[in-house]
């Protein structure tokens, strides 16, 4: 077979070609050899090159440097997880990898504690972080007697402050509705400077029907904690600036 | 390189002990090739006392089918010394490529030579080794005619 017509960087590579086809490791001269490969230049070219590396393998190496090979001291350096582990690619993705982790335990978690509601429950811990008692109309009462005030001065059904927090002396309350239009009645009591919350508990899209979830839940935002409960197709939240165990003692056990 | 076993390992150990000092001092290159290409200096180096071939044409041959057979009938030793006669880079070139532990790219990287450079320097040893072959082993008579 003759040798096609290649351009001079084609010849260059052909000319560069190692003796086996499995030390090619270039795209470029793969693609040469295939296409010039069988031409009667080129086995001539790789038979000699062949046959003298073949005599360059048997050079007589002198033996005080065959030593050096025979023994361990210079020997390929041993594959080790130590080795492995600070290969900076194999850090940057070990890190990477920790963190995506990191991230989709936090998420998980952070669902875990989910409940219908939840999200709800969380922007009105905001609303209650950024609420100044002038904002509130002054009620100098017990929590539980604003149900009534809520049924006859704005038409909302089942707002009840739980008996558990029905005692607490009010500072001031009032009605608003949030970004999507449900109606949201806020509590500010004396205890602790305290902040009651009553809203619609969650439906389901399709049916309507109340999505229920049993005793309190406890969400965190920014520093705040509330504790939620729904009855009646209403949530009720106690909200707080602290942590949980600041709320604790005022959620009763055996609901919870 | 050298075609000399005593040079050849004299290279060796310095090579060898300058890359323990340097491990000592935690001064290796980050290089890949940095040993060889050591190596390869101090072989230029040390053939640099030698009697020197003079630039003059070697003759060149196109590579004949009967080749391989003949390569097999050399001493290895003829080969090393052959090629150590070269001048450099091509005893570089040849050296390294016929190694067979180095693609191209590699001896490319490790002789700073381009490819086209690379490319002349190896069909040329290869038109001159086939020549000096022609001269060592004439081809018999062929006694059939």
């Amino acid at each position: 077979m003759k040798t096609p017509r290649l351009s001079r960087r084609q010849r260059d590579l052909l000319n560069c070609a190692p003796t086996g086809e499995e030390r090619v490791r270039d795209r470029t001269m793969r693609a040469v050899i295939s296409r010039a490969g069988k031409s009667h230049e080129f086995v001539n070219q790789q038979n000699f090159d062949r046959a003298v590396a073949a005599l360059v393998r048997v050079i007589p190496m002198p033996p005080e440097t065959a030593e050096w090979f025979s023994t361990d001291l210079i020997s390929p350096s041993k594959w080790t997880w130590k080795k492995t582990v600070r290969n900076p690619a194999v850090l940057a993705i070990g890190i990477a990898l920790v963190v995506i982790a990191g991230v989709l335990v936090f998420q998980f978690v952070a669902r875990l504690n989910d409940f219908p509601g939840s999200a709800t429950a969380r922007k009105l811990l905001a609303i209650a972080g950024s609420t100044r008692s002038v904002l509130l109309d002054p009620v100098n009462a017990d929590a539980g007697t604003l149900s009534d005030l809520f049924f006859m001065k704005h038409g909302l059904e089942h707002y009840d402050v739980p008996p558990e927090f029905a005692d607490f002396r009010t500072i001031g309350c009032r009605v608003f509705d949030d970004d999507e239009s449900r109606r949201i009645a806020q509590i500010w009591v004396a205890e602790k400077r305290m902040q009651f919350f009553l809203f619609p508990a969650e439906r389901d899209v399709k049916t309507g029907a109340v999505l229920k979830f049993p005793g309190w839940r406890y969400v965190h935002q920014e520093n705040w904690i509330g504790a939620v409960t729904q009855h009646n197709g209403v949530c009720f939240m106690a909200a707080l600036r602290g942590r949980e165990k600041d709320l604790t003692p005022y959620i009763p056990k055996t609901k919870q | 390189m050298l075609g000399d076993a005593r040079k050849a390992q004299d290279v060796f150990h310095a090579t060898l002990r300058e890359a323990a000092a340097r491990a000592a001092q935690g001064e290796l290159p980050d290089e890949r090739f940095w040993l060889f290409r050591d190596a390869r200096w101090r072989c230029l180096e040390a053939s640099e006392t030698d009697l020197q071939a003079e630039p003059v044409g070697l003759d060149e041959h196109d590579i004949g089918p009967e080749a391989p057979s003949k390569i097999e009938q050399l001493d290895p030793t003829q080969l090393a010394i052959w090629i150590s006669c070269a001048r450099d880079p091509q005893r570089t070139a040849l050296a390294l490529f016929y190694l067979d532990e180095f693609d191209y790219r590699e001896i490319l990287n490790l002789t700073e030579l381009k490819l086209g450079e690379l490319s002349r320097l190896l069909e040329q040893g290869r038109r001159q080794f086939q020549a000096w072959l022609y001269a060592m082993l004439p081809q018999k008579p062929n006694l059939n005619v």
